[in-house]
């Protein structure tokens, strides 16, 4: 079997272990949310400040939740299975509606998020590696804590007093200009101007932490017996450095890289929330204190497989960084 | 389809305005040039056009009226657009706009015509009529008569609407003669209806597009088609919604600005900041922290204003569980009402955003108001609490302390958790321990609500224009209804008081109403199920480019058709 075949091969299995997977996710998380005391009806009636008796009930019903709760998950789970998200009904839309309209944003403030920290966690560790213990590791390090240990939202919100309110540079909130209807390229860079202080302040935390990761796996290949060896056989440190230790050093990173795609979903919720992106996470976050589940569970459903497929990915990519690992 | 041929139609619109607008509505001032070249740049257009729109600033600003974008902050975001569904703050708010109503209201709370020119109530208080202005149309060119707000009383508010079938509960009956002409026969005379035909509390839908229809599921709950100032254009998710002026509004040369945006974010701070920054113009209703508003009223260009709240009637109170022991005794209650300094906490805890209250009708409805009430904001009111709990037998232990309680926070932000504290360090010198408790909106609710598992928690609700609109609601027996939220949660009730409120709510002789309101009130405060704490002011906070903002009663949820630039 030639490899790429032998890939397909592995990512069909892949995807069809998956749905067992998903449903399983999809069966508890339904589960998990019954244990919230309320119920969207309290929520959207305690929000119109009163409401009649008959009004609540009205509300119930129509959101099926006069229905016995293994009828609701029954419901749900055969709806999920013929791809049919159900309605927000606080938001008189379908959930798929719903989410593929915040779905691009996320994608967008996740992507340039994950290139920037780990590009950049990669090269920081990189540097620091190279010359361990000099003034240049302990700085890099010590910047890599700070951003670790600093809050999110305290980031965001500097950046946009130094940025936008002080200097005027860039945008302070939102993903495009209101009110100016940008078209093409106007577009494409008023968008670009919008990501930059959400993407620098969610990737500030990652960053750190690839740095970290970087530097560690760069000093374990140091050490290693091959790289002696290459040291014998009188191959330059530079070689040794670029074509060696950091392609072995870069698997870890992209490990941990797949791994936190999911909780990128979950911690743009701030970054979301100070910059007025309009994202999936703050969506969810929303919804889950409206207690409308299904728009919470549809973006679940929709975060474990992104998760999924991103681990697949990485996985995939494991053979062309390493040829040694081998699709079983 | 329709929402992408709204958007081409509204972008062509903008590309002939784009330069002035932006100019316009640049604040601070430095921003403005280089936004303006932006924009022309943007847009395509000419130097040419470019500079007819600086020749429009010069004319504008010696004019001073037309046009301009006002950016509208929602906080929360909204949800939908189906005002005729929620009466919700951020369903309100965004959708509002797109609707009239049949009458408006003075700060007085005095009706004033709207799309009705006139109108009558009979004397025996049996048969409101109504006489439509001549020529109103919907945002689709089709004519609003009579029929349509037969249609929207009788099938929509009374059916779907959260207070519809409370306001127009004795409306038995729609007379329309004409396409001018709307009677309404009633079965019982109901003052208080009179209150509610506002655009917020009653917005007038196109019977054309919603007949025969499943209301809980139309199009136009997101993409609303009325009468109103403003035409719904498009809404994108999570980013903003706009409307642009309509054309046809009945009433001439309104509204004066080209464009509302309406938009939200989630964290107050950065609220704060684009209110500083003039990337938004105007916020209400909680937009930004009472903390902020004082520091945003020190700057040049931004107002802050407490009008505009005048028919929601907000008010703070403590609201006790009286089912259990010890709330279940009536000097209890009294003991926590003397013990709170009304006047300290509006100063310190709502950066003295209220009024102290004093019983359950709150002071703007100045017709049915009274403060001939027992008085709980004395100088000695810890002296006078620890004698009322002395005498219901509540006796101090060793340690000083009578009883324990928890106290539970409504959850609507950090002003209530201050709060809450004040109370505990308050009642700690009562000798009762206090533990404090707060959680998510919807768990409180059902455990006020539904459970009643809470012994004293702090509460606000709207009391409206009408007491039997917004206080029946906290004080009758019919009222107690487990599992409706914003209803009595106290438990309390008592069969004189209940008689009472029935009287008033058919009493058509104001005078006489306002008799019985004031024994009503007596006998509220005296018995104390809820310690009256004070009449929120809430800040609205606007951009001073724009004048005539809030000019109604309902303030951001009025029409907002009088705004223009200033």
């Amino acid at each position: 079997m030639s490899l790429a075949r032998k890939r397909v091969h592995y990512a069909g299995r892949r995807l069809a272990q998956a749905v067992p997977i998903v449903l399983g996710i999809v069966v508890m998380n339904f589960l998990l949310l019954q244990l919230a005391p309320g119920d969207a009806a309290d929520v959207l009636a305690g929000e119109a400040g009163s409401a009649t008796p008959e009004y609540m009930a009205m509300l119930r019903e129509r959101f099926g939740l006069d229905q016995p709760v293994w009828l609701q998950l029954l419901i749900y789970v055969k709806n999920i299975l013929s791809l049919d998200l159900g309605f927000s009904f606080r938001h008189n839309m379908p959930v798929l509606e719903l989410i593929m309209e915040r779905l691009w944003p996320t994608l967008l403030l996740m992507g340039a998020t994950l290139l920037l920290s780990v590009g950049v966690g990669i090269l920081l560790g990189l540097l620091a590696a190279a010359r361990v213990n000099t003034w240049r590791d302990t700085f890099i390090s010590v910047l890599a804590i700070i951003s670790y240990a600093t809050p999110l939202f305290w980031v965001g919100l500097m950046l946009i007093v130094v940025f936008s309110l002080k200097f005027d540079w860039l945008p302070a909130t939102g993903m495009e200009s209101v009110a100016m209807f940008y078209e093409g390229w106007d577009r494409v860079v008023d968008i670009a101007r919008h990501l930059v202080l959400p993407a620098i302040t969610l990737s500030l935390f990652y960053l750190a932490l690839y740095t970290r990761l970087m530097r560690a796996a760069m000093l374990e290949q140091y050490g290693m017996d091959y790289v002696v060896t290459a040291r014998a056989k009188g191959v330059t440190e530079q070689r040794i450095t670029f074509k060696h230790v950091v392609r072995n050093a870069v698997l870890p990173v992209v490990t941990m890289a797949g791994i936190q795609v999911g909780s990128l979903l979950g911690g743009s919720v701030v970054v979301e929330s100070v910059f007025g992106w309009p994202g999936l996470g703050l969506l969810a976050f929303q919804s889950l204190f409206a207690r409308d589940f299904n728009l919470l569970l549809g973006i679940f459903f929709l975060s474990a497989c992104l998760v999924i497929l991103v681990n697949l990915l990485v996985d995939l990519l494991y053979t062309f960084l390493d040829p040694r690992i081998e699709m079983k | 389809m329709s929402r992408t041929k709204n958007k081409l139609v509204s972008q062509s619109h903008t590309t002939t305005k784009a330069g002035t607008d932006s100019v316009l509505e640049s604040q601070p001032l430095h921003r403005s040039r280089r936004d303006f070249l932006k924009t022309t740049g943007a847009a395509g257009v000419t130097i040419l056009v470019a500079g007819s729109g600086l020749a429009a600033v010069r004319e504008a600003s010696a004019a001073a009226r037309k046009g301009g974008t006002l950016v509208h902050l929602i906080q929360p975001e909204v949800p939908t657009l189906a005002t005729y569904l929620s009466t919700s703050s951020p369903v309100s708010q965004g959708g509002t706009r797109a609707y009239s109503g049949l009458l408006e209201y003075d700060f007085d709370l005095n009706p004033q015509p709207s799309l009705a020119e006139s109108w009558s109530v009979s004397e025996d208080g049996l048969t409101a009529q109504f006489k439509l202005r001549k020529g109103i149309k919907f945002h689709d060119g089709h004519p609003l008569t009579s029929a349509d707000v037969k249609y929207t009383i009788m099938e929509v508010l009374k059916q779907v609407h959260p207070r519809g079938p409370n306001s127009f509960r004795e409306v038995q009956e729609i007379e329309t003669p004409d396409e001018q002409t709307v009677i309404l026969r009633l079965e019982h005379p109901a003052p208080y209806m009179m209150t509610a035909f506002s655009s917020y509390e009653s917005p007038i839908v196109p019977k054309h597009l919603f007949e025969g229809k499943d209301l809980r599921n139309l199009p136009y709950a997101n993409a609303p088609v009325g009468s109103g100032p403003y035409k719904f254009v498009e809404w994108k998710r999570g980013q903003y919604i706009r409307y642009d002026r309509f054309d046809d509004y009945y009433k001439a040369d309104m509204p004066a600005i080209d464009r509302l945006v309406q938009r939200s974010i989630a964290d107050s701070a950065t609220r704060t900041a684009v209110l500083e920054r003039g990337e938004v113009h105007l916020t209400g209703f909680g937009g930004v922290p009472y903390s902020d508003a004082v520091a945003l009223e020190k700057l040049p260009h931004l107002e802050v204003t407490t009008d505009g709240y005048e028919m929601f009637s907000t008010m703070v109170w403590l609201e006790f569980n009286t089912r259990k022991a010890p709330f279940d005794n009536q000097k209890v209650r009294q003991a926590v009402a003397y013990a709170m300094e009304r006047q300290w906490i509006i100063d310190n805890v709502w950066f003295r955003f209220g009024k102290v209250a004093t019983g359950p009708i709150n002071s703007n409805i100045k017709h049915l108001y009274t403060s001939e009430v027992r008085n709980y904001e004395v100088a000695d009111g810890l002296e006078k609490a620890n004698q009322l709990l002395d005498e219901a037998g509540y006796k101090r232990n060793a340690d000083g302390v009578r009883f324990e309680i928890t106290h539970d926070l409504t959850p609507y932000g950090e002003e209530w958790q201050r709060f809450g504290e004040y109370v505990k360090q308050r009642l700690d010198r009562l000798g009762i321990k206090v533990t404090l408790r707060y959680e998510d909106v919807a768990t409180w609710l059902r455990r006020i609500y539904t459970d009643y598992d809470f012994q004293v928690t702090s509460n606000w609700l709207h009391g409206f224009a009408d007491p039997v609109i917004g206080v029946h609601r906290a004080y009758h027996s019919r009222s107690i209804r487990q599992g409706t939220v914003f209803v009595n949660g106290s438990g309390w009730s008592s069969p004189e008081t209940d008689k009472l409120m029935d009287d008033a709510g058919v009493e058509p002789d104001p005078k006489r109403r306002a008799e019985l309101y004031k024994e009503f009130q007596q006998l509220v405060v005296e018995a104390s199920p809820i310690a009256w704490i004070h009449e929120i002011k809430f800040p609205t906070v606007y951009n001073n480019m724009f004048s005539d903002v809030i000019t109604s009663p309902l303030g951001i949820l009025g029409a907002l058709d009088r705004v223009h630039l200033s």
